[in-house]
């Protein structure tokens, strides 16, 4: 905790470490040079130079962007669920977010014409969105929304939700939903540059909308009452934390399925590394999941030689035990 | 005395069905330590809330500094008036200095940045409730004593005049409750604050309280000096005990001792 500037500063080249390292990974082996001359554009006009640009630039480069943009936030969208919450284990999927975007997903799948694969993201966010509002507004009373009831009501919205995922695969003509199924499974493969692009300036927009909620958000840690008299409107910035907050979950998980366990876990792990103020907590927690999404799908890609393992599957493989470790050491401490 | 602080006139406030405070008048004097008193259930907490305006009255007026505070902005109210109340929040690490800090909120902009002030505000803080050696340490790995403290701290660190304090010492020992008094006894001498504090601890708020407020069935139904309220008659009426009174020895403050159910009055 005594450096946090240098700690972030840290992180930030690991993340860029962990975006070099993943142009270098994959079938085709790409030396050091290419991969600069396919960067900076000088490609000797010769005979593999197009390839392997082609290769950098428009599949490994995207790709890594993605996953450091999905990493990311997801990453402070879980911090800020877990201040709004106060709740360590709650994540960005916590409040309806994920099963929205599934039934948003399934919907295209079925019911968009033959090869509608395209607004299967803005369908997926449509659903996150009207999820998330939804909760919002079944847990919203006059006097406010309390926490206890957006987790009911989260839970009560998400139930009613899977049902219906469970009805739309029962009663799936068959062979319209795989593309679908694997989308929920979570994937980075759909990284286009132009995806990359029209998610970026979400993206940046959410965490640093959550970057200045940060003040409200160490408050919030005191609950309700206490936050309230210690002059923080509370009302107001739980309503802009979680509107925030879900459509930031909402947005990437239009683009790469359900990640799960990173929104979870990443906060800790940046909990120990800053501290709980969220000042240094959101762009900790932002650059460490995306170093660590970023790496998981370079483990995704190169574990199994026959193909690729959904990166969802990885993030919850590594993420479980290093989940319980940090369960264990703050067991001992209290 | 001057214009009060705090004032309540004819307050009352219900929870669906059931009153609880039904006609509450008190004033708080500029600089004075005044003690809330009842049993439990009475509606202590509930008139704190109504002054910090968590809660609205149904019907009377509560005034802090001469305005309702449903008046105030939420900011400007916290540089005017802090809560020391029994939560903490231990469900993440977070740093006594880190907690302690938060109570500089109200004077800085929402967005902006920590500046020297705010950190002597907190070191100040820090020293005078004598957590200075325990400033990195978690706030779960500290005792109960030393969190309530860590609790005034941040109080003290938002910087208000008029500090309400609700069951402070409600889970303390001896030793820790007297530690607490002494820390509001030297906040109403050297920062001139104005308190009051919602507590069951008869004796010690005889000794540090200017002023009592005996709670029963939703009234005020006795108020004034400590040996004015904290007669035998006074007490078993509100809380339904025998008790003697007499002089602390050492003190010359006033002395509630329970009676066994036996013991006559």
């Amino acid at each position: 905790m005594r450096r946090p500037g240098f700690i972030i500063g840290l992180l930030g080249a690991a993340a860029a470490a962990a975006i070099a390292l993943s142009l270098f990974t994959g079938p085709a082996s790409v030396s050091f040079r290419q991969v600069l001359a396919a960067l900076t554009g000088w490609a000797s006009p010769g005979s593999s130079a197009d390839t392997t640009e082609r290769i950098v630039l428009s599949l490994r480069l995207p790709r890594a962007l993605l996953g450091f943009l999905v990493g990311g936030a997801l990453s402070s969208s879980g911090v800020a669920f877990q201040a709004l919450l106060r709740n360590p284990l709650a994540d960005p999927y916590i409040l309806g977010v994920s099963a929205g975007a599934a039934v948003g997903a399934l919907a295209a799948a079925l019911l968009l014409p033959g090869d509608a694969f395209l607004p299967l993201p803005f369908c997926a966010f449509l659903g996150a969105a009207l999820a998330a509002s939804a909760v919002f507004l079944l847990a919203r009373r006059r006097s406010g929304v309390s926490r206890e009831r957006l987790i009911l009501m989260g839970v009560i919205v998400g139930a009613f939700l899977n049902a219906l995922i469970m009805l739309m695969v029962a009663l799936a003509p068959p062979g319209r939903i795989p593309g679908a199924v694997y989308w929920l499974m979570g994937d980075l493969g759909l990284g286009t540059p132009r995806r990359v692009g029209v998610l970026l300036p979400y993206v940046a927009a959410g965490t640093a909308l959550l970057f200045l909620l940060s003040r409200g958000l160490d408050l919030m840690l005191l609950g309700d009452d206490a936050a309230f008299q210690a002059g923080l409107p509370v009302e107001k910035v739980k309503a802009a934390t979680y509107v925030t907050a879900s459509l930031l979950a909402g947005c990437v998980v239009a683009v790469s399925g359900l990640i799960g366990f990173v929104g979870l876990i990443v906060p800790h792990g940046a909990r120990v590394l800053v501290g709980s103020g969220h000042r240094r907590l959101v762009p900790a927690a932002f650059l460490l999941g995306a170093t660590f999404l970023v790496l998981a799908d370079i483990a995704a890609r190169s574990v199994s030689p026959s193909g690729e393992l959904p990166v969802g599957a990885v993030t919850a493989l590594s993420g479980a035990p290093f989940f319980l470790y940090l369960l264990r050491r703050e067991g001992g401490k209290t | 005395m001057s214009a009060p602080v705090l004032s309540a006139k004819g307050v009352r406030f219900r929870y669906r069905e059931k009153e609880v405070l039904s006609g509450v008048d008190l004033e708080v004097g500029a600089g004075e330590v005044a003690v809330l008193l009842g049993p439990n259930g009475v509606g202590k907490s509930t008139l704190l809330k109504i002054f910090s305006g968590l809660l609205a009255p149904r019907s009377g007026e509560v005034a802090l500094m001469g305005r309702p505070p449903a008046s105030y902005g939420r900011r400007e109210m916290a540089r005017l008036l802090s809560v020391v109340s029994q939560e903490l929040p231990v469900e993440f690490p977070m740093s006594v200095e880190e907690y302690v800090a938060l109570g500089r909120f109200p004077h800085q902009g929402f967005f902006g940045g920590t500046v020297a002030e705010d950190r002597e505000h907190r070191d100040r803080a820090l020293a005078m409730t004598g957590l200075a050696g325990l400033r990195l340490r978690g706030l779960g790995e500290i005792s109960a004593g030393e969190r309530q403290r860590a609790a005034v701290a941040r109080a003290v660190c938002q910087g208000a005049k008029v500090m309400l304090l609700d069951e402070p010492t409600a889970f303390l020992d001896i030793y820790h409750r007297v530690a607490f008094y002494e820390i509001v006894a030297r906040l109403k001498e050297e920062c001139g604050i104005s308190a009051l504090v919602a507590s069951h601890d008869l004796s010690l708020c005889a000794e540090y309280g200017e002023r009592i407020f005996l709670l029963s069935a939703g009234r005020v139904m006795a108020s004034g000096r400590p040996e004015e309220v904290l007669i035998p008659e006074n007490v078993r009426d509100a809380y339904g005990v025998g008790v003697t009174c007499d002089r602390n020895p050492a003190t010359g403050a006033v002395r509630v001792t329970p009676l066994r159910s036996g013991g006559t009055t």
